[in-house]
This record gives structure tokens, C-alpha cells and sequence, in this order.
């Protein structure tokens, strides 16, 4: 882990100094963790893919304002998380909330047991009901590995704010998952 | 609620340091209640786990790509930032034309205007002041010179009187002797008289 931080801290030296092929393994190498943020974020693989593009496009033409290198990881997802942001704002008025199940939660399964892609079903529906800080903030901790003060800096709120809303989506998540695991497969 | 010395949550989360989470499992193992509780949220770890991450789609568009390309101004912009080398150089070069042009843009210093008149008033000024000074070293080297003739005249004259003075003694001194001898000689031959 600390030999890819350092790896990380020299391509990112190496593409400030116009090193594009530096840049793209970069890219290569985070893609999928933005990618699947802005997917749990958004529940819209297009929209996923779209603010994907749009994150490490912002990233690359702002890598010069990158403070410190090694805290590549929070930077990149504080733009992830104000370009998801501000797309929300901009198609509010259209959908209220972002990553809308695609069928409701009464029909998570449970009763008769449940399987693996019932279960990741289950799950996405239950992230879905969650309010949007609180989702991200499930993401962030929960998918990511992010610690609460790097949470707190991508969120640009207090720790104290991320703990109330993890714990608040937990203590929700646990209501709906943990009796339907206990039943279902384990 | 649970009565664990730390937050159950924290402990599942990884945020507790290395003492306390020893101190949760310590006490999840005597307390049934924290037991459940710390089993149920195991169980929503797990099963929130189960949604496994996505490939992405289709790659993100990278840097060499059209979307990413930057202008060539832009390019040029950058390569000349990121380079030291080219950075000094153009540095030194700014610096240079900045003398050259300090250097021909500058207003000539111009020397103060003294009026015609007012410089012959002083020409005739500082020439009637030198004049007076010479005249005055002149006199002052002659009285010097004068009277350093006279004391030299007078330490001579003093040393032939002097001289004059020990030549009458010594004349006096041999007359004497050349007496006494001549009295000896005729007192030898009886021509005493």
C-alpha cells in the first residue's frame, strides 16, 4: 500500500511536468474505484460513466493545485464528489433523488430465502432509500476504505458530521439487512 | 444502546486504535448484549459487501484522447512551466531586455547649466584666489629661505672666529715653545747673555 502511494506520488510529479502517458496509468489505476463511487452515488451506470470522464478531465487540468501528492486519493474524490453534486442540483427539479431503485423496497426478497443476486439487489435497493449524504457517506466508508477525517476532507464537513450520518445510515442499513442475511444465505 | 467501553460501530469500521478494538472484543466476549449487537452489525457489513464493485463500461477517455488534448497554446504554456531549464533562460532573456531597454529609455543626466557670465566671474574668482595663494607661498618660501641663509652665515662666521680664535692660541702656544727651545739651545752653547 505504501509502495502504490509512493508509485502514485511519482506519476503525479511526472504528469505536472506534461506526462501524459503518466497521467493515463493514473487513470488506469483509479478509474474503477470513481467509477463505482459515482455509480453508488448516482445508480446510473451512463451517468456513472459521464462524471467519470468529467473527474478525471477536472483532475487533470487542476493536478497543478494538488498541494501534496500523497493525498491524491481525498483530492480525486472531492472532485468526484462536487461534480456528482452539482449534477444532482442541476437535474433536481426533474428527478428528486439520485439513484432511485428501480423497484421498490417492499419487494426485497427474504421470505423463502435469499441468493447472491437477490442479496447485491437488496442491498442496492436499501443504499437507495438512504438520503444522499447519507449514502455517500456509507460509500466512502464502507467501499472505499476512506478514514473519517478523509471523509470529512472530501465532504469538506466537520468528522463529527460524517460519524452522525454513518452511524445514522448504519444503524437504518441494519434494520433491513442483517434480519435477511440471518435468514437467507450466510 | 450498548454499554462497550467504545463505540460498536467504530470497532466494525476500523476507526478504534489497536488497544481499544482489544478492549471491545475483551468485552464483547462477557457481554451477551454487545455480542448480538456486534454480530448483527458483522452481518450488515457482510451483506453490504455483497455488492461487488463494476467494471467500468468502457475506459475512461485518457489524456492522449481528442477530450483531453489540450490546445497547443496551452501545451507550449505548459511544457515552457514545466521546465526549469527553459524557465531560467527565459528569465536571464527578460532580465537582459530589461537593461537593454532600461539603458535607452533612461533621461540623459544632464549637466546643470552654470551661466557665461556667472563661470568668467568665477574663472577670474578662483584665478585672483590662486594667484594670492602663490604669491603668498612665494614670499612665505623666500622669508623661509632668507632666513635659513642668515642663521647658516651666522653658524659660519661664529665657527671662523671660533677657528680663527683656536689658530692665535696654538700660534701662541708654539711661539712659546719655540722660545723655550732657543733659550735652551744658547743656554747649551754659553751664548747666554
Amino acid at each position: 500500500m505504501i509502495f502504490r502511494a509512493v508509485e502514485d506520488t511519482d506519476l503525479i510529479r511526472r504528469a505536472r511536468r506534461g506526462d501524459v502517458e503518466a497521467y493515463n496509468l493514473l487513470i488506469s489505476r483509479w478509474e474503477k474505484r470513481v467509477y463505482n463511487y459515482l455509480l453508488r452515488v448516482a445508480g446510473d451506470r451512463e451517468e456513472a460513466l459521464d462524471l467519470s470522464q468529467d473527474v478525471f478531465l477536472k483532475a487533470y487540468q487542476n493536478l497543478r493545485k494538488l498541494d501534496d501528492p500523497a493525498r491524491f486519493a481525498a483530492w480525486l474524490f472531492r472532485i468526484a464528489h462536487n461534480e456528482a453534486f452539482s449534477a444532482f442540483r442541476k437535474r433536481r427539479p426533474e428527478r428528486e433523488v439520485p439513484g432511485q431503485p428501480e423497484f421498490s423496497g417492499d419487494e426485497i426478497p427474504g421470505r423463502e430465502g435469499v441468493f447472491p443476486i437477490e442479496l447485491s439487489i437488496a442491498v442496492t435497493t436499501a443504499l437507495s432509500q438512504l438520503p444522499e449524504d447519507q449514502r455517500e457517506a456509507v460509500v466512502l466508508k464502507i467501499y472505499q476504505g476512506f478514514k473519517f477525517e478523509e471523509i470529512a476532507e472530501i465532504l469538506s464537513c466537520p468528522v463529527s458530521t460524517v460519524k452522525s450520518r454513518l452511524y445514522t445510515a448504519l444503524d437504518v442499513l441494519k434494520s433491513q439487512l442483517a434480519p435477511l442475511q440471518s435468514r437467507g444465505v450466510t | 444502546m450498548t454499554c462497550s467501553p467504545f463505540d460498536l460501530r467504530d470497532y466494525l469500521l476500523g476507526e478504534l486504535a489497536e488497544s481499544e478494538h482489544r478492549q471491545v472484543e475483551l468485552h464483547a466476549r462477557t457481554c451477551g448484549g454487545c455480542h448480538e449487537e456486534l454480530e448483527r452489525l458483522r452481518i450488515t457489513h457482510s451483506t453490504l459487501l455483497a455488492l461487488r464493485d463494476e467494471e467500468v463500461p468502457q475506459r475512461i477517455g485518457f489524456v492522449s484522447d481528442k477530450v483531453f488534448e489540450p490546445s497547443p497554446l496551452r501545451r507550449a504554456w505548459q511544457a515552457f512551466w514545466g521546465s526549469a531549464p527553459k524557465l531560467g533562460f527565459a528569465s536571464a532573456a527578460m532580465l537582459s531586455a530589461a537593461l537593454v531597454i532600461f539603458t535607452f529609455l533612461r533621461p540623459a543626466v544632464t549637466a546643470p547649466v552654470v551661466a557665461k557670465a556667472d563661470t568668467a566671474k568665477i574663472e577670474a574668482l578662483v584665478s585672483q584666489r590662486m594667484d594670492a595663494a602663490v604669491v603668498k607661498a612665494v614670499a612665505e618660501s623666500e622669508a623661509r629661505q632668507a632666513r635659513k641663509t642668515a642663521e647658516l652665515l651666522a653658524a659660519a662666521e661664529r665657527r671662523f672666529h671660533q677657528d680663527l680664535q683656536s689658530v692665535g692660541h696654538e700660534y701662541a702656544y708654539l711661539e712659546k715653545s719655540y722660545n723655550v727651545m732657543l733659550h735652551d739651545a744658547s743656554f747649551q752653547t754659553g751664548d747666554v747673555k
